[in-house]
């Protein structure tokens, strides 16, 4: 579970982004809605231990992350991972993208690369497997941005936005790799404004103007 | 009329700004990098300062190093005046300031993408350094080449910590103002021209690197 109590956050430039929020994430699905500029991906980064609070505790399966040492927080940080919304990739090809993060651990290269081209397959993107990042289109990118992280199968996966870019049939297939990985116990965390997400949720939290508003299982 | 003397000037020119340029990497990406990882006040300031140095004088920087390290200076006893060595050093001070605000750019913009993304996939601290570095290559390479430019297109520090003396410390633009003070104007057009085509060489050299950096 990754629990936010009384969490602060303030960016540099002094706007206050989150305003005294508690929340638990222990469901399977819990989808965030509420405005632009509400304090979605903000509070997304915070649970995904980027943004370090300025008040408050994160709390990840009982742990003070804040509290502990790099050795340590690195532990627990594998645990968790953010997709922004906008793709991020490197300049290398997409199975080297969506390896990155297996090589980075330590994973043998040849083996992260196996594993990434098996992951390409599930998302019927095999074929775009080396490929420049700049060849691909915007949902292609997000889709590969999705797989790479899904490849190092965290307990707690953070989308921003994962539908954004997508068309129907893409939407609906990404949904559904979603649901089998739930069902193999990753928890899925959706920052959206796409409200028919709700539909999949077990959880939803309501975000505007920095605060949690409402928090309803489903 | 490209004889030995101008080849050897030009190559001198190379080689004394082209070290320069290393010189002032060793400290400018580091600081650089420090620095756009800092949201603190003073770092701001640093930068502040650092853009408004940009345009600094050359003969300033000439002026400055010369009382340090002429005879009477606290590091005369180096006996560094009038060499290559003095001009590659007040060059590499001359362009600290444009290249440590090209890279503080490049490297605030490549942390905001990369080192979050490194973070989140689970790289330790140098790990996510190291790509953040890495992605940034191709505009590092760019302001390379600014820092590269202006340190060969420079003349104060040249002229006044190297003295412009033949065969050891004489440089293009050095001859340049030479030619130009005996009324050689012709031979000073060529040693222009020369300057001119290096640093385009250079820049053509550069882009296809960046391009192969940067992928097909």
């Amino acid at each position: 579970m990754i629990k936010l109590e009384n969490v602060w956050y303030m960016y540099p430039n002094g706007i206050t982004a989150l305003r005294d929020v508690t929340l638990e994430f222990s469901s399977s699905i819990m989808v965030i809605v509420g405005p632009n500029g509400s304090g979605k991906t903000t509070l997304l980064k915070v649970m995904a231990l980027l943004y370090r609070p300025m008040k408050g505790k994160v709390m990840v399966d009982g742990v003070n992350y804040w509290s502990l040492n790099e050795k340590d927080k690195l532990v627990i940080r594998r645990n968790v991972v953010y997709v922004h919304e906008k793709p991020i990739l490197l300049r290398r090809t997409v199975l080297e993208n969506v390896a990155y993060g297996l090589l980075i651990r330590g994973t043998p290269k040849q083996l992260a690369l196996k594993k990434a081209l098996e992951i390409l397959e599930e998302f019927d993107m095999k074929h775009i497997a080396h490929r420049r990042v700049r060849e691909l289109s915007a949902g292609e990118a997000h889709i590969a941005c999705i797989a790479r992280a899904l490849l190092l199968k965290p307990k707690y996966l953070l989308l921003d936005e994962p539908t954004a870019n997508l068309d129907l049939q893409r939407r609906q297939s990404l949904l559904k790799i979603i649901e089998d990985y739930v069902r193999n116990g990753i928890h899925v965390a959706i920052a959206t404004n796409d409200h028919s997400l709700v539909n999949i949720a077990k959880q939803v939290v309501i975000v505007d103007r920095g605060r949690v508003l409402t928090k309803a299982n489903n | 009329m490209i004889d030995h003397e101008v080849i050897e000037i030009t190559l001198r020119s190379i080689t004394v700004s082209g070290s320069a340029t290393l010189l002032a990497l060793t400290w400018c990406i580091p600081i650089a990098y420090i620095l756009a990882g800092s949201t603190s006040r003073i770092s701001k300031a640093i930068i502040s300062i650092l853009n408004a140095l940009v345009g600094l004088p050359t003969v300033t920087v000439g002026l400055l190093l010369y009382m340090i390290f002429s005879r009477s200076g606290p590091l005369g006893f180096l006996n560094m005046l009038y060499t290559p060595m003095i001009i590659s050093v007040g060059q590499a001070i001359l362009i600290t300031p444009l290249l440590i605000s090209l890279l503080y750019e490049i490297y605030t913009s490549g942390k905001s993408r990369y080192w979050e993304l490194a973070l989140t996939l689970g790289a330790t601290r140098v790990q996510a350094s190291t790509l953040v570095i890495v992605e940034s290559l191709p505009q590092t390479i760019t302001a390379i080449l600014i820092g590269f430019g202006r340190a060969i297109g420079e003349l104060g520090v040249a002229l006044m910590v190297g003295g412009n003396i033949r065969g050891y410390t004489r440089v293009l633009t050095t001859s340049i103002a030479l030619e130009v003070e005996k009324g050689e104007f012709e031979k000073a057009l060529i040693l222009g021209a020369i300057l001119l085509a290096v640093v385009l060489m250079i820049v053509i050299s550069v882009r296809i690197i960046r391009a192969k950096v940067e992928g097909p």
